[in-house]
């Protein structure tokens, strides 16, 4: 069936089948591989994508519900220049990434917590976080990367 | 060859027309967390998957008069930040602030938690605490359920096929009255409830429990309150004493229905506690 939406802010149509996933279309379909499938039944995060300003996991979402819907994926998130954003450099800065097949979901999460607040607390960036799991960094250096990315960008608004 | 097909409804007519149709088995799709992770493992026993997820008139949550009237397409996220919610229903706007991490909770909705009728949906002891009555609608008519006669064990519900839950009702609570809920998972975010804990209540001008409700979840085949436990603290000033007796008998109730099994040992003094806190939370602070 026909599919259309807006993908990373650009309009865009798809015939695809109508049983499989969001994340399904976006990686084999679409050839956005950025959001990853770890668990498939939306407790790990890594599939992670905005969708209508809420973070989402894609892996639940069916394909066609995503007709007429805003998507982002973190193939979406980046600088004017098509380089790393500040979050992005904030993860880097940070020490927030090491063997990085949470890093996609990690960053639209932290986007999804940021489009709605610039003065979150360390709790409020944990609880944001709460669904995307991370294996070898503890979480530290990714809330760290969110706080000064929110703080940077309180300032600079 | 697609396993199933999609279709969008746009309203709640719409929804029974594409349930009713004949010739194909229909199911209602709404926030997916449920359904999709059921069709990875298993064989699709429908044809097809209504979308219902948008549909404008499941998506309210307002006063009606003497009730609240909630859509059964309302997210967790809109339950939980709903401010008529937590004003009236503070356990139910706890219960959903519980339920998975964000992205779950920004897509599961109240009533695939009840269509779905998993013994420990956080939703459940809360909507029971509230006394919550369950309206299901098809292309003859509409039917109305309390919480513990619509789900009818685990999994099980008085859902018919070509059946839509359109909508929750419960009475507004006294003024005055408070509810809250508790779970115990194995951790704070994404956990399964092992147990949980809904309980409402209001002391009168001289201190006494003149209003009392309690609910456990993941305790029993079907949510329901606990009236002995009620009947043991009305018209009397919370005490740790009475709270501790309110906890001793809610785990004696459970038990009666249940029978000892394995995980009783363990859930014996864990429910016995939590009924303990959930009515120090609304009885005493």
């Amino acid at each position: 069936m026909l599919i259309e939406f807006t993908l990373n802010y650009q309009p865009i149509a798809i015939e695809a089948p109508p049983d499989v996933t969001l994340l399904h279309l976006l990686r084999d379909h679409l050839n956005l591989t950025g959001a990853k499938e770890g668990c498939s039944v939306g407790e790990c995060g890594a599939c992670s994508v905005i969708m209508d300003g809420r973070l989402v996991n894609s892996c639940l979402v069916l394909a066609p519900q995503a007709h007429g819907s805003e998507i982002i994926t973190i193939e979406g998130i980046h600088a004017p220049d098509g380089g790393p954003n500040d979050l992005q450099e904030n993860f880097i800065t940070y020490g927030a990434v090491q063997c990085g097949i949470c890093i996609p979901g990690m960053v639209v999460a932290g986007e999804a917590l940021l489009m709605r607040t610039l003065t979150p607390t360390r709790t409020e960036i944990r609880t944001a976080l709460a669904g995307n799991l991370c294996r070898c960094t503890g979480y530290q250096q990714i809330v760290d990367a969110i706080e000064a990315t929110a703080v940077q960008r309180r300032q600079a608004s | 060859m697609a396993r199933f097909d999609y279709v969008r409804a746009h309203s709640i007519a719409e929804a029974l027309q594409l349930l009713g149709e004949a010739g194909l088995i229909s199911r209602p799709l709404a926030g997916g967390t449920d359904v999709m992770v059921f069709v990875r493992n298993e064989k699709p026993p429908f044809d097809r998957l209504v979308d219902i997820s948008r549909v404008p008139e499941m998506k309210i949550i307002e006063r009606r008069g003497d009730e609240v009237f909630i859509g059964a397409a309302v997210t967790f996220t809109e339950a939980e930040q709903n401010a008529l919610l937590r004003e009236v229903a503070g356990c139910l706007a706890e219960a959903c602030r519980s339920v998975g991490g964000p992205a779950v909770r920004n897509a599961g909705t109240l009533g695939g938690n009840v269509a779905n009728a998993a013994a420990c949906a956080d939703s459940l002891p809360a909507l029971a605490c509230l006394d919550a009555v369950a309206h299901v609608r098809s292309l003859t008519g509409e039917r109305s359920f309390l919480l513990n006669e619509l789900i009818q064990g685990a999994n099980r519900t008085a859902i018919r096929p070509g059946e839509l839950l359109t909508h929750f009702t419960f009475p507004v609570p006294p003024a005055g009255v408070r509810s809250a809920f508790l779970k115990l998972g194995r951790r704070n975010a994404q956990a399964i409830s092992r147990l949980s804990m809904a309980a409402a209540g209001r002391l009168d001008a001289a201190g006494r429990v003149d209003y009392a409700r309690l609910a456990p979840g993941a305790a029993m085949p079907r949510p329901q309150r606990f009236t002995e436990v009620e009947a043991l603290l009305l018209g009397q000033a919370p005490t740790d004493e009475l709270l501790a007796a309110a906890g001793a008998k809610t785990a004696e109730v459970m038990i009666g229905v249940t029978g000892r099994r394995w995980s009783t040992e363990y859930k014996e003094i864990a429910i016995q506690a939590m009924a303990e806190q959930t009515l120090r939370r609304v009885l005493c602070q």
